[in-house]
């Protein structure tokens, strides 16, 4: 049976450089649910150097207490640290459910936490509740998105997941609300720990274009039907426009269109933006494996036979070099309006 | 007996002994190689040992000019072993001077003389002055081999020119070159210059066969054995792998190869007919097969003996510039387009050798190219190279209301393959090839989201461990169906299948649709009118298809008979099939170093000035279709695959018989 000293909801705040990731926040706003459901409350788990101004954030993003720990050995993500860091709070306080983000940290750390305290773990949710039962309910999509899988652990705990960036929504942040930072040490000193992190080479910093891609809500995609170079502001007009980036197929590469570090397919990027606007794009499958899961695809293309046509959910059949300045024009103009 | 036979004799025992022990020396390293059974069907592999070597066409059937030179060169040398060994006799035992028949005898050897020498002068013309690209230059190895074929036949001639002259042979009617050295050069000799001769041609005799150990030309003594304990069967798979005893998976020291493949080595005499078809080596990638076999057998010389004493090898195998003997990029650079072995004349198997070297990074050091770690996921989580959901696998057959195999009424399983399943422009010849079917009333049914891919590419990249996972599902698959016989669209499945599951007890019948559509064409059950709208069209050999199962005619007489005449042939046809690039898993991976493989095919097939060009396999339909994007030809020429082809010739009723629409999607 569950061990019924287990209480309360805790969210792990995923930070990098005093930023935390949107995941967090939004898995602060789902645990509040659940919080609220189960009728106990709502902690965030801040690890960090000098992440204490990330408590305040917890708090208006509707954290009731931050655990933080805060100390020179969390200077970089290491797992080791961390995960040993996580355990031995977890141990002491016993949270009945404990949320990550399904990122690459996120997932690092949960499956090492929960192989330590030997308890369940969900990977990759898309959807969480409360049962009559008081059990927390985990959903994912399983068996390669042909049905989707509700999870128990009705007796270990915590009960642990992982949800997916974009899962959730994000909660309405509240500056006035207030709460209650408990200081916990590191679990680990930093002459125990076998990685030593030499130096971060961060892609983001060597002017590659890619690193806003992956993130990217709004994509507006280069094909060859943009023909040549100088159409190419067309696009990155319309992607300013809608607050988007411009990514590229292979063979807008190939053809000397766009950059390389824009291209998104198989052996590329791989996308998953809320919108994709395909321009010029013929589809082909290796382009379609890096962004079929995009949100909403728009397909501008003159050729109605084009594969692009299979995946996208609306379809514009016309020259995408006349379509996009209208459409251009067309956001400004809403833009105007609103403002 | 003379003194000179005794000192012969104690020449010729160090000589020979010396000559023994440096070839045990040198040969005994292939024993640090992996079992692997070449010991079996001894008639057959004797016969291959004789035929090939002697007939000479192990080269002569690779379509070499030069080969001629080679084969004459050889059938002098076997006669000037005879030759050799009567001198010897001779000049050892002067009173045996041998009679009946010698004068003819000795005729053929002149002129086997004259011919050897004759190829020889062609050889060092070829070396010197028209080298042809895929030859080394001369390297001074080849100089002394050939300065000792010099001596020999200075040796040769001066002895029997001495002899003449001596009056010893009475009769040198037949034997024009010494009788003119000897009228010409000799007057009244003493027995002196036949003796200085004599001890020239012996020594040179001697010297040669010690040399011959150290040098490249181990050709010579290691080519007829590779003939023997070469694979019966065509190379077209590699061996499996053992995972539950070897320490290694894969090939990351010299001494993880086959014992066969250490051979190899030595058989190897640096021709570069391997290099000259090898489409990596032709579009300027760090890959030449050659090389790879040279880097192997210095990789041995070097380790070998360490290896052969349990010490630490100490130059390592794989490694990039002077760290490793190949590198990565030439490991992963390999198409396994299997031209290499094709045309080597002495039955080397290049590329399970660097298949071998796959597994060992992959499975061992996790060392690829990125874009495979994708390409890894996907096949291992979802069974697709894209790593698309498994049911839409049967998209493609909505508008047959699905046409599932029923196991015990279904005579053919119609194994669509991942790129036709899921790839929009293979998805069409996918629908052509059911319309074949259906218009020939043939029986067939697929296994729709049961499907799992084949497992090709995954082997070729030398991810093994999961390949093997994927070939026992499958077999398991078919047998649970019942599946007897399979038609599969691609030519990759079709060999995978054929080739690599029956190294796991599966016997199917498979056939790729070309065998069958041409069958159903011979037996008149397909109604075809002719197409008159393809203009001229070339044929493009798949590997897997050509090369790897010898299937070059079927798809051809289907062209034949569709289109009223026989395929126009691009430059490399047929055997020497140039790749389009994207085998042996390479489509999965960026082609970022040299030209493109696709480039330089389409470039050579827009040489025959062709309205359509047609191939069997969705690789190369998509390889051709970007190199003509590339080449900015795309709207005059089409890329069509054969059963498009085919298809589109059915006669009017078949087409209303099948209610679905090749352009639907």
């Amino acid at each position: 049976m569950a061990d019924l000293d287990y209480k309360g909801v805790w969210v792990y705040i995923e930070q990098k450089n005093g930023t935390a990731a949107g995941v967090s926040w939004e898995l602060l706003g789902a645990g509040a649910e659940l919080a609220k459901k189960l009728g106990t409350e709502l902690a965030a788990v801040v690890i960090g150097n000098n992440a204490a101004q990330l408590c305040q954030e917890a708090f208006a993003y509707g954290a009731a207490k931050v655990y933080l720990l805060d100390d020179p050995v969390f200077q970089y993500y290491r797992t080791e640290p961390y995960y040993k860091s996580i355990v031995q709070l977890v141990n002491k306080y016993k949270p009945e459910v404990l949320l990550l983000g399904s990122t690459g940290v996120g997932r690092d750390l949960a499956g090492a936490v929960a192989t330590a305290l030997k308890t369940g773990l969900t990977e990759g949710c898309t959807k969480l509740d409360i049962d009559d039962k008081g059990l927390l309910l985990m959903t994912r999509p399983a068996y390669s998105g042909n049905i989707m899988a509700t999870i128990v652990s009705p007796n270990a705990r915590p009960q642990m997941a992982t949800v997916r960036p974009r899962a959730m929504v994000m909660p309405v942040k509240d500056a006035t609300r207030h709460g209650e930072i408990i200081r916990e040490p590191a679990a680990i000193r930093e002459e125990a720990i076998g990685v030593k992190v030499l130096e971060v080479i961060d892609s983001a910093q060597q002017g590659s274009g890619t690193v806003g891609l992956t993130n990217a809500e709004i994509i507006i995609c280069v094909g060859r039907g943009v023909q040549s170079k100088e159409n190419f502001q067309l696009l990155q007009d319309l992607a300013d426009a809608m607050g988007g980036k411009v990514a590229c197929t292979r063979a807008a590469v190939e053809d000397e269109i766009a950059p390389l570090d824009y291209w998104v397919g198989q052996s590329g990027i791989t996308v998953r933006p809320k919108v994709y606007i395909a321009c010029g794009v013929s589809g082909a499958i290796q382009h379609l494996a890096g962004m079929r899961d995009s949100g909403v695809i728009v397909a501008i293309n003159y050729d109605r036979q084009a594969p692009i046509y299979e995946v996208s959910t609306y379809g514009i059949e016309g020259d995408c070099l006349q379509v996009i300045p209208a459409m251009t024009s067309y956001v400004k103009e809403l833009k105007e309006k609103k403002s | 007996m003379s003194s000179r036979v005794w000192i012969f004799l104690g020449v010729a025992i160090v000589a020979i002994a010396f000559f023994l022990w440096s070839a045990y020396r040198r040969f005994r390293v292939i024993g640090l190689g992996q079992p692997e059974n070449r010991f079996d069907s001894r008639g057959k592999r004797i016969r291959s040992m004789l035929f090939y070597p002697f007939t000479q066409l192990c080269t002569l059937s690779r379509s070499y000019l030069f080969s001629i030179n080679h084969a004459f060169f050889f059938w002098s040398f076997l006669l000037l072993i005879a030759a050799n060994v009567i001198t010897l006799l001779w000049g050892l035992f002067p009173g045996m001077l041998p009679g009946g028949l010698y004068p003819v005898l000795a005729l053929i050897f002149e002129i086997a003389w004259v011919i050897a020498l004759l190829s020889i002068i062609i050889s060092l013309l070829r070396r010197l002055v028209f080298r042809p690209k895929y030859t080394l230059p001369m390297t001074p190895d080849a100089a002394i081999t050939m300065s000792f074929f010099v001596v020999l036949f200075v040796g040769y001639f001066g002895f029997q020119a001495s002899e003449i002259a001596r009056g010893v042979i009475k009769d040198s009617s037949l034997m024009p070159v010494s009788g003119w050295l000897a009228s010409t050069f000799m007057g009244n000799a003493t027995e002196t210059p036949g003796n200085v001769f004599w001890w020239l041609f012996t020594g040179g005799l001697l010297g040669f066969i010690d040399y011959l150990a150290y040098t490249k030309h181990t050709h010579i003594l290691a080519s007829i054995p590779n003939c023997y304990f070469r694979s019966l069967e065509k190379v077209t798979t590699q061996p499996r792998e053992d995972f539950e005893k070897s320490k290694t998976l894969g090939v990351g020291q010299i001494d993880q190869f086959r014992w066969n493949d250490l051979l190899d080595t030595f058989a190897c005499t640096e021709c570069g007919r391997c290099t000259d078809n090898c489409p990596a080596t032709a579009t300027d990638k760090p890959l030449n097969p050659r090389t790879v076999i040279h880097d192997l057998k210095y990789n041995l010389a070097i380790n070998g003996r360490l290896l052969l004493t349990k010490k630490e090898a100490v130059l390592p195998l794989i490694g990039n510039d002077h760290e490793g003997s190949v590198a990565p990029d030439a490991i992963w650079a390999c198409t396994t387009c299997g031209a290499c072995m094709e045309m080597c004349p002495v039955f080397i198997e290049h590329v399970p050798k660097i298949v071998g070297m796959r597994r060992y990074l992959v499975e061992e050091k996790s060392q690829f190219p990125e874009e495979l770690s994708k390409f890894f996921e996907n096949v291992k989580q979802r069974s697709n190279p894209w790593g698309l959901p498994p049911p839409e696998r049967v998209k493609w057959a909505m508008p047959l209301r699905g046409k599932p195999y029923l196991p015990g009424k279904t005579d053919y399983l119609f194994y669509v393959g991942c790129a036709g399943s899921f790839d929009t422009r293979a998805k069409q010849t996918t629908l052509a090839i059911a319309r074949i079917l259906d218009a020939a009333g043939i029986s067939w049914g697929i296994l729709g989201m049961q499907e799992k891919c084949c497992g090709d590419s995954v082997r070729r990249l030398g991810y093994e461990f999961n390949f093997d996972k994927m070939a026992r599902e499958n077999i398991k698959l078919f047998q649970d169906k019942k599946v007897t016989k399979i038609i599969t669209a691609c030519p990759h499945c079709y060999s995978t299948f054929k080739n690599d599951y029956c190294q796991y007890g599966a016997e199917f019948e498979v056939m790729h649709y070309s065998e069958l559509v041409s069958n159903l064409i011979k037996e008149g059950k397909l109604p075809l009118k002719q197409n008159a709208d393809l203009g001229k069209v070339v044929f493009h050999d798949s590997c897997y298809l050509g090369r790897y199962n010898g299937i070059y005619q079927a798809p051809r007489e289907v062209l034949a008979a569709v289109s009223g005449q026989a395929p126009a042939e691009i430059a490399h046809n047929h055997e020497k099939g140039f790749c389009c690039g994207a085998g042996g898993g390479r489509m999965w991976m960026e082609e970022n170093l040299g030209t493109r493989i696709n480039t330089k095919r389409v470039e050579e097939a827009l040489q025959e000035d062709p309205k359509t060009i047609c191939a069997c396999c969705p690789y190369c339909i998509t390889m051709l279709e970007d190199g003509l994007k590339e080449k900015k030809a795309e709207n005059n020429i089409k890329v069509l695959d054969l059963a498009e082809i085919v298809a589109g010739a059915l006669e009017n009723k078949d087409r209303a018989k099948n209610s679905f629409d090749l352009t639907e999607k």
